[in-house]
């Protein structure tokens, strides 16, 4: 029973808690007991927040047993990402400036998903201030990826604790963060959906920044119907949040017709396949193959542009990122992580007309993943171009040459948190190594619906996301 | 490029946007500031005139 509520979806554990099958307090106590037994090896959870949780879910059976109507997500234990403010629970940004900050108030999607009758569980480990995507930490240490904990591979990043507290069955659901891929790399690394939507169709109120105009936030999940479900609950406009648009919240669950016949998919090779590894690329291929043969018209695309997003995004977000960080650069320069600490001194030598140049990539970027998809549905990409490399890993070879492992994990991501499209990745297979590969899915803006449809319909097609891993 | 961001020049850059680092901390940061400056000069090479910047989606 035990195991059994652990790797639930989100969608079955909402629909057997509304039916009285299982209790909150039960579903509950599943997780606690699991994170007290695994948590230490892993590094997950930055804080538990289990009295809370147990009460709350003690509410939520008091309510089902009144016959309250209840949310969508009445008594599912969700995980935050530790820069998610909540109401009376420190949030720090895996940072040890923030170690003591407690926020009075919710950020708006936590308020929204409470409201929904989601409980939480805890806080998750993540890179300080979220500016990194190999999921280290220096004040914390880093999250062990479950797919190979003894070999200390990374979880990727910046979410790193949401992305090994899915896998692992440590959380049925999680939010990440995803500025040049956070949300989709760990998801990609540890083998789960992590979905980045559009620009302004969630809310950031609430959710520490490192680069306003890149950042979005998101659900990971270890289905993508479990995604669409928590979506629906998060998307919408907030006035706490002027990027927010008032386009209507489609609902997202229903949209998942398991079809894709007919839908048209655009196959990224040139830059996004070239930079693979060969088991990378296989895996992808496999993917498009599985959707041509259900009937999805599959042709190949190229974005010439996002050669130059590199060079394009690091002017905005290194220049975003200082001007977020100035005041305790100058005040506690100390008590940053070294590299974290570098990573924002750089900010301070990228000039004002190479912000703007970044911001006219950005256009030149929108338009081309725009004209590629006015004739297509969706875009097809590698998540990450590797599976999870060691912990201790700096440097690697691509399907294209050497590289480091920072650019190489951010470079199949980053594109579409610089053109605001959603992006959605999923296990699309196993290296030989027995480490997850990533699948990426892109749409048309404010159409998460479709690439939630394809995604879907993949997952109805094959196992992969079945898979979990063999924990010690 | 190497000619152009010595020490001096970095501690010059730093303190006109608002920072005092240490000698020992700008020396650090110098090959990687170079490596930021051939990325960024890369953009410069790029044919954007009249190419407006943008910044995201904002559909209201």
């Amino acid at each position: 029973m035990s195991a059994d509520l652990a790797f639930a979806s989100v969608v079955d554990l909402a629909r057997r808690i509304a039916r009285k099958e299982v209790s909150p307090v039960e579903v509950v106590r599943v997780y606690l007991e699991r994170i007290g037994a695994r948590d230490d090896a892993l590094r997950a959870y930055i804080t538990v927040c289990d009295e809370a949780a147990l009460a709350a879910a003690g509410v939520a059976e008091s309510a089902l047993a009144a016959g309250r109507p209840v949310g969508p997500l009445h008594g599912v234990p969700i995980a935050l990402k530790d820069l998610y403010d909540t109401a009376g629970v420190r949030t720090t940004g895996g940072s040890k400036i923030l170690a003591d900050r407690v926020p009075e108030a919710d950020a708006t999607v936590v308020r929204r998903l409470r409201e929904a009758g989601a409980i939480v569980l805890g806080k998750l480990h993540m890179v300080e201030f979220a500016y990194g995507p190999e999921g280290l930490n220096a004040h914390h240490g880093a999250p062990r990826n479950p797919w190979d904990a003894a070999a200390e591979r990374m979880p990727g990043g910046s979410s790193s604790g949401s992305g090994v507290a899915v896998a692992a069955g440590l959380a049925p659901a999680a939010l990440g963060s995803d500025t040049g891929g956070s949300i989709r790399i760990p998801a990609s690394l540890c083998g789960i959906t992590g979905l980045k939507p559009t620009y302004g169709r969630v809310s950031r109120a609430g959710v520490l920044p490192l680069a306003w105009s890149m950042d979005h936030v998101g659900p990971m999940t270890r289905t993508v119907a479990d995604s669409a479900l928590l979506l629906r609950v998060m998307a919408g406009y907030d006035p706490a949040d002027a990027s927010t648009s008032v386009l209507p919240v489609p609902d997202y669950l229903a949209a998942l017709s398991g079809d894709v016949k007919g839908l048209r998919v655009g196959l990224l090779r040139a830059f996004f396949m070239e930079s693979a590894t060969p088991e990378v690329r296989a895996a992808v291929e496999a993917a498009a193959q599985t959707l041509e043969t259900a009937g999805a018209i599959v042709d190949e695309v190229a974005l010439p542009a996002v050669a130059h997003v590199g060079a394009a995004s690091y002017a905005v977000v290194a220049s975003e990122a200082l001007a977020y960080h100035t005041g305790w650069l100058r005040s506690r320069p100390a008590d940053y992580d070294p590299e974290v600490r570098k990573r924002l001194q750089l900010g301070a030598f990228i000039s004002g007309a190479h912000y703007v140049r970044g911001q006219q990539v950005r256009a030149l970027v929108r338009n081309e993943v725009d004209a590629a998809l006015a004739r297509r549905d969706v875009l097809l990409a590698p998540a990450t171009p590797l599976t999870a490399p060691r912990l201790d890993e700096r440097q690697t070879t691509l399907g294209d040459g050497p590289s480091e492992v920072r650019g190489a994990l951010i470079r199949l991501t980053r594109p579409f948190n610089f053109s605001g499209h959603p992006a959605c990745a999923v296990p699309c297979g196993f290296s030989t190594s027995g480490l997850p590969i990533g699948l990426q899915l892109v749409g048309r803006p404010f159409d998460e619906a479709t690439v939630l449809r394809v995604a879907d319909a993949y997952q109805r097609l094959t196992d992969w996301h079945t898979r979990r891993p063999v924990l010690a | 490029m190497d000619d152009v961001f010595d020490l001096e020049t970095l501690r010059h850059a730093a303190h006109v946007a608002g920072f005092t680092w240490t000698d020992e901390e700008l020396q650090a940061l110098r090959p990687v500031v170079q490596a930021s400056l051939r990325l960024l000069a890369t953009l410069d090479a790029l044919p954007l005139d009249g190419v407006e910047p943008t910044t995201q989606y904002r559909i209201l």
